[in-house]
């Protein structure tokens, strides 16, 4: 077995995709299905109830009165809230913990991936009037392979950092060129394992590189902002900094402007209260 | 833990968009997670009064109602802030130590990213037309970066991820 092969390996030691979770994503994605079932889908899960409800009754929702059912839940913050508390929680699972090869703490892995998820629908809103709940995923589970290539980075952490440093490539570049693979496409391979639909795939597998992808191109470019965007912001901000590549081509296709970038920051700013309220730890 | 707060009796934690002005020097102000964001810090060593700013975007023209309520957010409606609560402390303008650091940039930047030479220049205008001088400086390059202020004794430590801290 390679190197890289051993690597991948590595993909069958995460636990699946909550099937749970799973199901409600697809009845989401089917117009016959009511918000009843969707309920009915998710609330036999206790741990993901009980998630969903202390986020409901953090400060930031500022609920008059405390909520104590999913029911209540839909009824108070609208379906696609829900669902984001919901796709958070499972991603806090999976990527709460420290990651330290990236020199990230606990916690901040998940704050830049819902920070992303967040900018997610805000760009969505932007160019396509409305939100997005595939491209709302896409963005949660983007780095999830840093998760997995931690260890391998923290071992070559000294010859990654200088290959960035004084060749001047990016963060992805040098994964790719120490490790053989880099974390783009170690999600990519986990999500693949998880039998995500291909657009979650591509957006994933391309975050960095929107260019190189030959299909779903619109999911692609706007995961690549997404993310380039929480990058710009800082927010989880880890070893890697800001050294990815900036596509002009990417703004050029959504005829968008700097002032519509500084526009999405503001409005992340804005949510900033929202993001911690929904990375409350256990 | 994260390094170099332990030794403080009091630290606060200043956020993104956000700021704090102290006047307790048993206190160290930090902020994490600089990209392409500005970490203002000033202070008075004779008043013993600090403060810190973390601001994401040059002008508050680009939204004016998020300025009016999180003013923090902005260059020139959060500098200006800073300076005001510091003078209310006690700080005086013509001791006041000003050291900035972040405003990260992408790579291969075209214009359309970087706001971080932006947020950069925003400052130096704002501090220019009032005759403020910059002490010391740590900006751009694709870093991310973590800024705290030692109010005992006024020093600025500046870390980057994964490397250790050093002065300012």
């Amino acid at each position: 077995m390679s190197f890289v092969e051993t690597i991948i390996e590595t993909c069958s030691q995460l636990p699946p995709f909550p099937a749970v979770i799973n199901r409600a994503l697809n009845l989401m994605n089917d117009p016959n299905s009511s918000v009843q079932e969707i309920v009915e889908t998710i609330q036999y899960d206790q741990a993901i109830t009980a998630n969903v409800l202390r986020v409901c009754n953090s400060a930031y929702f500022g609920l008059r009165q405390s909520v104590g059912s999913l029911q209540e839940a839909v009824i108070f913050l609208g379906f696609s809230q829900l669902i984001e508390i919901l796709l958070s929680g499972v991603s806090g699972s999976m990527m709460g913990k420290a990651v330290s090869g990236y020199d990230l703490e606990a916690g901040e892995l998940w704050k830049h991936s819902v920070s992303s998820a967040l900018l997610s629908q805000i760009i969505s809103r932007r160019i396509k009037r409305e939100q997005n709940p595939m491209l709302f995923t896409a963005a949660l589970i983007h780095d999830i392979g840093k998760v997995l290539l931690n260890a391998y980075v923290k071992e070559q952490s000294e010859t990654i950092k200088d290959l960035v440093k004084t060749k001047g490539v990016s963060f992805l570049q040098a994964e790719k060129d120490v490790l053989g693979i880099d974390h783009a496409e170690l999600s990519a391979h986990i999500i693949e394992q998880w039998n995500f639909p291909q657009k979650i795939i591509q957006a994933i597998r391309y975050h960095h590189t929107p260019l190189l992808a030959t299909s779903d191109q619109e999911a692609v470019y706007q995961i690549y902002l997404s993310d380039l965007i929480a990058i710009l912001t800082g927010i989880g901000g880890g070893v890697d900094g800001l050294s990815y590549s900036g596509f002009e081509q990417v703004m050029h296709h959504y005829k968008l402007n700097e002032k519509d970038i500084e526009r999405f920051m503001a409005q992340l700013g804005d949510q900033i209260q929202k993001v911690e309220a929904m990375i409350q730890v256990q | 833990m994260r390094s170099g707060i332990e030794k403080y009796s009091m630290k606060k934690i200043v956020g993104i968009a956000d700021m704090e002005v102290c006047n307790d020097w048993k206190t160290g102000l930090i902020t994490y997670s600089l990209g392409s964001c500005i970490g203002v810090a000033i202070y008075d060593p004779v008043a013993q009064v600090g403060g810190l700013l973390h601001y994401m975007l040059p002008e508050s023209q680009i939204d004016p109602q998020k300025a009016q309520k999180n003013p923090f957010m902005f260059a020139d409606t959060g500098i200006p802030l800073l300076f005001k609560e510091a003078y209310r402390f006690g700080a005086a303008k013509n001791r006041i130590i000003v050291k900035v650091a972040g405003g990260s940039q992408i790579l291969d930047d075209t214009g359309f990213f970087n706001i971080g030479k932006r947020n950069y220049m925003a400052l130096r205008k704002i501090l220019w037309k009032n005759n403020i001088l910059i002490k010391a400086e740590d900006i751009g390059g694709q870093v991310s970066r973590t800024v705290r202020l030692d109010l005992a004794t006024g020093k600025v430590w500046l870390k980057y991820s994964g490397e250790v801290e050093k002065e300012l």
